[in-house]
């Protein structure tokens, strides 16, 4: 296994983190309380859920990476040192981190250290600057596959070891959202808003359109996107060859802010990619249908980022999601027939029917597709199911009230 | 009376609260949160009265929280 590609996959909620698991990720990573790069998300995770990290993680042989990524002052050493207690406590696999307060804690601590893409790690001395402190280096991702091939050969022929004592590993991301500014080292957010992008409260100004105007005549420049600070989305589905030809360890996806069902679509399609290449099975038609895969999930449009050589210059066509499907909001889970392997909904808003395809998203599963082949509504057989119902339907995972109900349409 | 409410569970720890009004803020060492002073606990949230020269200070503060927790009546 030491030799195989690590698929990791973002999780920002026990949602996605089942998904990311049914969907075979190798490694996941995820952040609490307020010290990570989405601490604005309602869905963080707390403290106190690093034992029940674990105990869904370790007996299916999956990494676990905690981010601890943001910015550092002076006030939340306390947290940090209490957050690195519990992380060394529950064994989490890694800390990912660009302050040095992190790293030299880590290392006091001997808790393994990946060193975060905000510290813009691009080049060979750079690695083996971290190598002091770290296991694995997450490169900026404005390098080009030439500039990733360059350092993980030089790691092998330096044999530039971390704190372990294996080879420095490298990972880069693969999918997921891109920024304008340089390995998300962003102050747009903070200089608008107040809302600092390096504590994790990004407020997305990138992703408005803009209008160009001439202060001296005041007249409006024609730009051909008004979106003209958003680049749309990396994807690699198509380059996932070349990809682990550098000789990179670990492939990243981007989303801690998104659903499971994006987590659960991309880690799987990403997973089924790696095999195939490793089987000498990646044609064209898979691509081509793994890419359609993609598209169905949040995404802003995509391309294929910086690893070819292109310069930014692809910018998004729309304010939000490109995606071709999307989950309309239909209700929550009531109760479970264990016997009878049935679930209870209820209808809180819109309407279900008969040939609707449907996901359920639980903190205990994860997630769950089907279609609608037969409805019962209140008890009785019927064709449509409106707000105000009670619906049932046949499923194998328990249901509670956590567990929440979607209907997906096409976009 | 004018009053200043505090979301605590939702602090991000920027420390612009602190910066901005230290007569009224403070960062908490202990988890790294903004914490409301001498502000009575109710329920989620921190309530502190405050006098009516204050609004204008307290609700500038409010206004630059990033994440909107702070909120000022009067």
């Amino acid at each position: 296994m030491k030799n195989k590609i690590e698929l990791l996959a973002p999780v920002g909620s026990f949602e996605s983190l089942h998904a990311a698991i049914q969907a075979g990720a190798n490694a996941i990573y995820f952040g609490v309380e307020q010290l990570n790069m989405r601490a604005k998300s309602i869905n963080s995770f707390m403290l106190d859920d690093l034992a029940a990290i674990q105990a869904l993680c370790i007996p299916k042989n999956i990494s676990t990476y905690i981010t601890l990524n943001t910015v550092m002052y002076e006030h939340d050493m306390q947290l940090l040192k209490a957050i690195l207690k519990e992380v060394k406590k529950h064994k989490i696999t890694a800390v990912i981190a660009s302050d040095f307060s992190v790293m030299e804690y880590c290392k006091q601590l001997q808790i393994p250290l990946h060193i975060s893409t905000q510290a813009n790690v691009s080049n060979i001395e750079s690695v083996k600057f971290f190598s002091t402190f770290s296991d694995a280096v997450v490169l900026a991702r404005e390098l080009t596959l030439k500039q990733v091939k360059q350092i993980t050969d030089e790691i092998k022929r330096k044999k530039i070891k971390g704190v372990s004592g294996q080879l420095m590993r490298i990972e880069i991301f693969i999918h997921g959202a891109l920024c304008m500014a340089i390995s998300g080292k962003c102050y747009l957010s903070l200089h608008s808003q107040n809302a600092s992008a390096n504590r994790g409260a990004c407020t997305q100004n990138c992703r408005h359109a803009y209008k160009v105007t001439d202060i001296e005549t005041n007249e409006e420049l024609v730009i051909d996107n008004e979106y003209i600070m958003s680049p749309k989305d990396l994807c690699t589905i198509d380059i996932i060859d070349q990809i682990i030809e550098s000789g990179v360890s670990i492939l990243k996806i981007e989303g801690r802010g998104k659903g499971p069902e994006y987590v659960y679509t991309v880690t799987k399609t990403y997973q089924e990619a790696i095999t195939a290449v490793e089987e000498k099975e990646y044609t064209k038609e898979k691509i081509d249908k793994w890419k359609t895969e993609l598209e169905k999930v949040y995404n802003r449009g995509f391309w294929e980022g910086y690893y070819l050589g292109r310069k930014l210059g692809e910018w998004t066509l729309n304010p939000g999601s490109m995606a071709t499907e999307k989950k309309v909001y239909i209700g929550k889970g009531k109760k479970y027939f264990s016997k009878i392997s049935v679930g209870e909904f209820v209808v809180e808003t819109g309407k279900v029917e008969i040939g609707d395809t449907i996901i359920i998203t639980s903190p205990n599963f994860g997630i769950v597709k089907e279609n609608i082949e037969q409805l019962t509504v209140n008890g009785n057989n019927a064709t449509v199911a409106v707000k105000g119902d009670s619906i049932t339907l046949r499923c194998k995972n328990k249901i509670s009230a956590k567990d929440k109900i979607y209907k997906l349409v096409q976009s | 009376m004018p009053n200043i409410i505090h979301y605590r569970s939702k602090c991000i720890g920027c420390n612009i609260c602190y910066e901005m009004m230290p007569s009224t803020w403070r960062m908490s060492k202990k988890d790294g949160k903004a914490t409301l002073l001498k502000a009575e606990q109710k329920r989620q949230t921190s309530v502190l009265q405050i006098d009516t020269n204050l609004i204008e200070e307290a609700k500038k503060v409010a206004n630059a929280c990033p994440v909107k927790i702070i909120k000022v009546n009067g």
